[in-house]
């Protein structure tokens, strides 16, 4: 997930915002001594939630928010990235690999008393399948697209894919089958994602005729998604509060949960998007933990008795090169641009320890990956010669940032951008610096207006298709590229349902991918996140989808 | 000799009743009492002697000798910095002897005599060339200010000393427009415009200039207005000298002092704003080349491992500004016959 943060509408807001909470930081905590059972345990996030339904959602602070409150069919395992039953105890999926058959826990209650059953279950998946009008636009229904296709009836405006998505059948009171039209490896890592959070019927009807108004790009999201009180799920908290202003959400634990209960009485998620301010609010006891600590504030942190626990590597940075870019598109020019790059030194000097040079578009830890792609050294001189060789010896080209933001994968876009511009200028390549607000950045990105750009990617679920298979299965504007061949290969590759032919396709797709060099893989590195001395932390997953009903005060 | 003259409290507009007032009321009266002191001068017997009289008391004054140094080293350093920088101020040459990501920086040494940023670029040649885009921003600036600022206040200011009825309705609709602009606190108005245009070098210089503005024009207008009452413009208007002319050739040029005095201490204003602004990220995007705003915003996140990061150019800063405030004040108090023996 790209971890698409809020659509605010400009850098001002930000600066204001964080130097309001910069401000605050600086106060003296009022809170008392130890934890007590009733004292909010708050954490802060890099940015705040989009939408109370995730389904509208494609940003991974909206997921940390509904991964309390909504459950769904699979899960990953605590601090892994296995898939495990979630709402389905157990699951099976037929010969052809078409039709998936979920067995429900029995005994399962939504937050507003309506019992889980099949029914339920599918409820929700008709619901999504019979979307219309702008629902449809891929803004807000990314990961129903990206799993499952299209609608039952396309609108043509939005022109969403074609529905792989075919019915979903209550068997009986507790089992569910679901059918798709072709196999695929999306499946059954789609079933956990968690735009895909069971809601009760109740709130389903309640939502019914709630339709998504505004323009294209600038949507206005329907009431129950921004005031809570409609959206109920499972999960082990509910939601109560969401301030927009404060960018603040509250949850409750929910007594009735199936499983074991949430730990904290009372959570609440705060964004913070500034990072030093983030860990001067820690230090200062005003919250009890956040994500995406600084590399150099792990050591630190963990010296002043803070819990700093680093994930496993799951992500990807990468250098983009978009080939309507006239020297883009040669593959000479983007060779010589990845001589350029001295990936080991960003690796040293400004990612957090345990990251890793990457060899392709693929972290080590997942099945798929190639020893075998052909490697790419640090050669300045190559570089030049190389560019010289292809006529671009004097090439002049706009490469882009994004500020205000720390990713997973990126923890200072900023400083990766200076060290790779000063490395291609090495080169002889003239580089024009081009910076956006995270939001906006991923708007220019996306659209293909910036020829060289910084971005990354943290898997979803436990298969290579999340990582490859969402760049380089269709002709897009993000890359500009346009390779029949490498694309009919996804296809093939990702339909094939035998589980040890497809882990051999992909490790032939990264060895061509790396071949057709459409960016360069830069690092993958493991993110870590803070907990104050009094917590007992929950288990950090690798996905960054901790559960934190897992947490409580020591 | 007045070298550190005590303000007299019973005078509107001088710093002993500045507290009591409104901040943009504040600001107003000092710059209305600015333009005043030229249109005193000849009654008390000066005359033309006046910037000469003006530098003998400065000489004196430890204040402005103090600036005055102060502005000409910086301003030395800014014109000859690729000379004196050792090295390119963005040449990552140490890329590999720091460590951000272990808090792992080195200081002053034998080879970089201000140690290397985060990013391995020697901190002497960065504050070096700094200086230079500095300097440059804050004349820029000051130079839009002043120019929009005159065309503004001069128009404003002729209107109202020639035009009549007509010409009064005109000075009165500028100069409220103008109030309106002062009473925005000056970094706001530069904010709101920099966010507007989007960030650039050339967005910061134009931000703080437009928000120097208002006080050219009111500085401006206030000292056509004073000449305006004069016996030599009446002597002008009654040989049928044309307005404009009068305007143009008699009253501007006679105009001018305080408004030069004001781009002094505009100068120390336009370099902090700037700094700020740049501090804000709405500066230069491509921050690899040197600014001393964006280089204390970007040593902010090692401030607790690598604190000389930030006092360097913050130092550099707080000197420069000090230094033109020191002579911009000692000019205008120079010249302040109220304050003279």
């Amino acid at each position: 997930m790209f971890m698409k943060s809020s659509r605010k509408p400009l850098g001002l807001v930000a600066v204001a915002a964080s130097l309001a909470l910069m401000a605050t930081a600086c106060a003296e905590s009022d809170r008392g001594d130890g934890g007590g059972e009733e004292q909010p345990f708050v954490f802060a996030a890099a940015g705040d939630i989009a939408s109370l339904d995730p389904f509208l959602a494609s940003d991974g602070e909206t997921f940390r928010y509904s991964r309390q409150v909504f459950e769904t069919l699979l899960e990953h395992e605590s601090g892994g990235s296995e898939i495990v039953g979630g709402l389905a105890e157990t699951w099976d999926q037929s010969e052809d690999g078409t039709r998936w058959t979920f067995n429900l826990h029995d005994n399962v209650k939504f937050h507003d008393g309506d019992d889980l059953n099949a029914d339920a279950v599918c409820a929700n998946f008709d619901r999504w399948f019979n979307l219309t009008g702008a629902y449809q636009s891929s803004n807000n229904s990314y990961y129903w697209q990206k799993i499952f296709g299209g609608f039952a009836e396309n609108d043509e405006d939005h022109a969403p894919p074609e529905p792989r998505f075919v019915s979903c059948d209550a068997e009986d009171e507790l089992t569910v089958t679901i059918e798709v039209s072709e196999y695929s490896s999306l499946y059954p890592g789609g079933f956990s994602l968690a735009a895909f959070g069971i809601m009760s019927p109740t709130s389903l009807e309640a939502m019914e005729g709630q339709e998504i108004t505004g323009e294209e790009g600038n949507p206005t999201l329907p009431e129950y998604t921004q005031v809570p009180g409609t959206v109920a799920g499972t999960g082990p908290f509910t939601v109560e509060e969401w301030n927009q202003d404060q960018g603040e959400i509250t949850m409750e634990r929910f007594e009735d949960y199936w499983g074991d209960p949430a730990g904290f009485e009372t959570m609440i998620l705060r964004a913070i998007p500034d990072e030093n301010a983030r860990r001067q609010a820690l230090e200062a006891g005003d919250i009890h933990g956040y994500d995406l600590v600084a590399p150099a504030d792990v050591a630190p942190l963990q010296e002043a008795g803070f819990e700093v626990p680093t994930r496993d590597v799951f992500n990807l940075l990468y250098l983009a090169y978009q080939q309507d870019h006239e020297a883009l598109a040669d593959l000479e020019v983007r060779e010589a641009l990845s001589h350029a790059v001295n990936r080991q030194r960003i690796v040293d000097t400004i990612l957090p320890e345990g990251g890793e040079v990457a060899s392709q578009f693929h972290p080590d830890t997942l099945d798929g990956w190639s020893p075998d792609v052909r490697e790419i050294e640090y050669d300045p001189e190559l570089a030049a010669e190389m560019l010289a060789e292809a006529g671009h010896e004097d090439l002049e080209i706009e490469f882009c940032y994004p500020t205000e933001v720390t990713r997973p994968y990126m923890p200072a876009p900023k400083d990766i951008f200076d060290v790779i511009t000063e490395d291609l200028q090495e080169a002889g390549v003239t580089v024009e610096a081009k910076s956006y607000e995270w939001a906006e950045y991923i708007n220019q990105t996306d659209s293909g207006n910036c020829p060289l750009y910084l971005l990354g990617w943290t898997g979803d679920y436990n298969d290579a298709y999340n990582f490859i298979g969402t760049w380089f299965s269709t002709p897009n504007s993000a890359w500009g590229l346009d390779d029949e061949e490498l694309f009919d290969k996804m296809e093939e590759v990702s339909t094939n349902p035998d589980q040890e032919e497809r882990t051999a396709g992909y490790q032939e797709l990264n060895e061509m991918v790396m071949d057709v060099l459409p960016g360069l893989p830069i690092s993958s590195s493991p993110p870590s996140i803070a907990f104050s001395g009094d917590i007992n932390p929950p288990n950090v997953s690798p996905l960054t989808q901790e559960n934190f009903a897992e947490a409580s005060w020591k | 000799m007045p070298t550190t003259p005590s303000p007299n409290p019973a005078e509107p507009g001088t710093t002993g009743t500045e507290e009591k007032v409104p901040f943009h009321q504040r600001k107003a009266a000092k710059v209305d009492r600015l333009a005043e002191l030229m249109g005193d001068r000849g009654d008390d017997g000066h005359g033309a002697g006046i910037w000469r009289e003006a530098f003998q008391r400065m000489r004196r004054s430890p204040m402005a000798i103090t600036g005055a140094v102060i502005v000409a080293l910086f301003v030395l350093i800014a014109l000859f910095s690729p000379l004196i920088a050792p090295y390119s101020p963005t040449s990552q040459a140490w890329g590999n002897e720091v460590f951000p990501n272990r808090n792992e920086f080195v200081g002053p040494r034998g080879e970089n005599w201000m140690g290397l940023d985060h990013l391995g670029r020697d901190m002497f040649s960065r504050m070096v060339i700094g200086a230079r885009q500095t300097l440059l921003v804050g004349v820029v600036a000051t130079l839009v200010g002043f120019l929009f600022g005159a065309v503004l206040g001069g128009t404003a200011g002729a209107c109202s000393v020639l035009g009549g009825r007509w010409g009064r309705q005109v000075d009165n609709v500028v100069m409220r427009i103008i109030d309106m602009m002062l009473a925005m606190p000056t970094l706001l108005l530069a904010v709101t415009v920099a966010a507007l245009v989007g960030p650039s070098l050339t967005t910061v210089m134009i931000a703080v200039g437009i928000a120097q503005i208002p006080i050219f024009a009111r500085l401006l207008r206030g000292a056509m207005i004073s000449q305006g009452n004069r016996e030599y413009v009446l002597a002008a208007q009654a040989l049928g000298v044309r307005k404009r002319k009068i305007a143009l050739t008699h009253i501007l040029p006679n105009s001018m002092g305080p408004v030069i005095v004001q781009s002094t201490l505009t100068l120390a204003t336009a370099i902090i704003d700037a700094a700020a602004l740049s501090y804000l990220g709405l500066g230069n995007p491509d921050a690899s080349f040197p600014e001393w705003g964006t280089m204390l915003s970007e040593a902010q996140r090692f401030l607790s491992s690598a604190p000389s990061l930030a006092v360097y150019p913050a130092l550099g800063i707080i000197i420069t500004a000090l230094g033109f405030t020191l002579l911009g004040e000692a000019l205008r108090e120079a010249l302040d016959p109220k304050l003279r023996k």
